[in-house]
């Protein structure tokens, strides 16, 4: 097996590297403002075109091609940058853009400081934006720019973002985030931003004023969120992006020190790489369970039994468009419930078979119908989960043990009596001879 | 003979315990196989005590391993008690159609059966 893959790999390596690509698909629909021209965006749209993305570009306002035909949605991805439009086709509201992310559709969606339905879209998203009109405004560090277009420092160390990237140029809004456990903050605001009214900067004080009054978040500083991604329980990926110009070839070639371009190409590739669900995708293959000792499953367990359960698990590898083992889970867990995990364990990976967490548990002295559960729900990365039902049955009257060490006693009160009872028969068979002569002679008298 | 033979145990009883001459009484005046009984009646009553003991003060768990070894030595006692109403020679106007063979015959068909059943209901 192992020979036969080093074989095969070169040679779908080979095949596969012009048309690596997503792990759910390659056609993309980019909804674009007609405002905005494509040649603007050359440089992010190319990136994709040369993983093999198919674009299909479309206005917001055309009716073709459709977005979801006969209940089945047409794009493995839909970029909707249309951060200015109002108003959208007939097939295209918040209804329909949350629909697609249930049939398992990816989106990235460009927002502005204009309230359009994208805006009031985000909320249900538990992303909570400024006012309208209040884009992220930073005075530091001192620059020859607008206060608008901010450079912003890329987290470190991130599971989704590359490391060691320049400074990425972002104007836009920013997001306060909900307490929804499903987002994924992708880059933060710089510590001295704040949101704010571009054109008069006195409106910051109205601004700090009318969050003290509402309790609202005060959109400022670093807990401030500019991309925000956000994977729903289908696995689906949205992703806000708080201005479009971030994407832009203009902010792409922007020099961020003299001779330094700015991070903003491979920043915006990382975030279409994890929106796409190229990176970060997770499954479990198969599940396997039987008892210690044994390689089949049963189709039920005894109480006590001790058993031992398995999980296959790979990571898509978009180099070489296939599912690679992967064993860097280190905090898996496995629950054994009925009702209530009545075991919950860790699930740790097998050292040296790749891919493969294994453990093995003493069944619990209970009957019932109880589930492995797999539940593996961390920020950036596919959820996974499995269950699978096992009825667990008391023991059958065979198989409780026979003879127990508290009931010696008893056992040696029964033979004892047999035995003395083979002795007294002994003695009276033996007695007989002399009794007869006894028993006349009490005859006798 | 016999005021001979009861004359001096009464003179031993005066100076000796009544529970001393009540022994001597039973060991001279008792033939050997009702002495076999005996000791054998007594020892099934010891063992049913100390098993009884046993399930009251630490476990009856394994219950019916409890109930075959005490209905063992109960049911033991019964018929050996009853061989013994039935050989004894005092009783011989009571028990007039009753040979001691048959008697002990009964009682050896009797423990058998009741074995039988004791290891049945023991494991």
């Amino acid at each position: 097996m192992r020979f036969l893959r080093t074989l095969l790999f070169p040679l779908v390596a080979l095949t596969s590297l012009a048309l690596a690509r997503s792990s759910t698909g390659d056609t993309v629909l980019v909804l674009l403002e007609p405002s905005l021209k494509k040649e603007n965006f050359s440089i992010f749209f190319g990136d994709l075109e040369k993983k093999g993305y198919k674009l299909t570009f479309r206005s917001p306002k055309d009716t073709t091609p459709e977005i979801i035909k006969d209940d089945v949605a047409q794009f493995a991805h839909v970029v909707v940058f249309a951060p200015e439009t109002k108003t959208f086709a007939g097939d295209i509201t918040p209804q329909t853009l949350v629909s697609l992310l249930s049939k398992k559709t990816n989106l990235l969606l460009a927002l502005s400081p204009k309230q359009t339905p994208l805006s009031s879209l985000a909320a249900e998203f538990t992303l909570i934006l400024p006012p309208p009109g209040t884009p992220l405004i930073s005075h530091f560090p001192k620059r020859d720019t607008p206060a608008t277009v901010v450079p912003v420092e890329p987290p470190r160390a991130h599971h989704i973002i590359s490391d060691g990237l320049a400074p990425v140029w972002f104007s836009g809004v920013p997001q306060a985030l909900g307490n929804s456990p499903m987002l994924v903050p992708l880059l933060q605001a710089p510590p001295q931003a704040f949101a704010s009214d571009a054109d008069s900067d006195s409106g910051a004080d109205a601004l700090v004023e009318a969050a003290e009054k509402s309790g609202e978040g005060l959109w400022a500083g670093s807990s401030l969120s500019l991309v925000t991604g956000f994977q729903a329980l289908s696995n689906a990926r949205a992703t806000w992006v708080g201005g479009i110009e971030i994407f832009s070839d203009e902010y792409i070639n922007k020099e961020i020190s003299k001779g330094v371009k700015s991070g903003n190409r491979q920043f915006v590739k990382d975030v279409a790489a994890w929106t796409f669900q190229e990176a970060n995708v997770l499954r479990i293959d198969t599940v396997e369970h039987h008892r210690v000792n044994e390689t089949l499953p049963r189709e039920t367990y005894t109480i006590n039994n001790q058993v031992t359960y398995t999980a296959y698990i790979s990571q898509y590898d978009p180099e070489l468009d296939l599912w690679e083992p992967y064993s860097g889970i280190n905090d898996l867990q496995l629950e054994f419930t009925m009702l209530d995990p009545h075991i919950r364990t860790s699930l740790p990976p097998v050292a040296g078979e790749p891919g493969k967490y294994s453990v093995s548990f003493r069944v619990p002295d209970r009957h019932g119908v109880f589930k492995f559960n797999v539940d593996y729900k961390r920020k950036g990365w596919s959820y996974l989960s499995s269950t699978t039902v096992v009825p667990i049955v008391p023991p059958r009257h065979d198989e409780y043990p026979r003879f127990l060490s508290a009931a010696w006693p008893y056992y040696a009160g029964a033979f004892s009596t047999s035995a003395a009872f083979l002795l007294f028969v002994a003695l009276w068979l033996a007695g007989d001879e002399r009794e007869p002569k006894k028993g006349k002679g009490s005859k006798a008298e | 003979m016999p005021a001979a033979k009861i004359a001096p145990s009464k003179t031993a009883g005066s100076s000796q315990s009544p529970l001393l001459s009540l022994w001597k009484a039973y060991y001279e005046s008792t033939s050997t196989r009702l002495k076999t009984i005996d000791a054998f009646l007594v020892f099934l009553m010891l063992s049913g005590i100390i098993q009884f003991l046993y399930c009251v003060l630490i476990t009856n768990f394994p219950f019916n391993a409890f109930l075959a070894g005490f209905a063992s030595c109960v049911g033991q006692f019964v018929l050996a008690a009853s061989l013994r109403a039935q050989v004894n020679p005092a009783n011989r106007s009571e028990f007039k159609d009753v040979s001691p063979e048959r008697a002990f015959a009964d009682f050896a068909l009797g423990s058998i059966v009741l074995h039988f059943f004791v290891y049945n209901f023991l494991g």
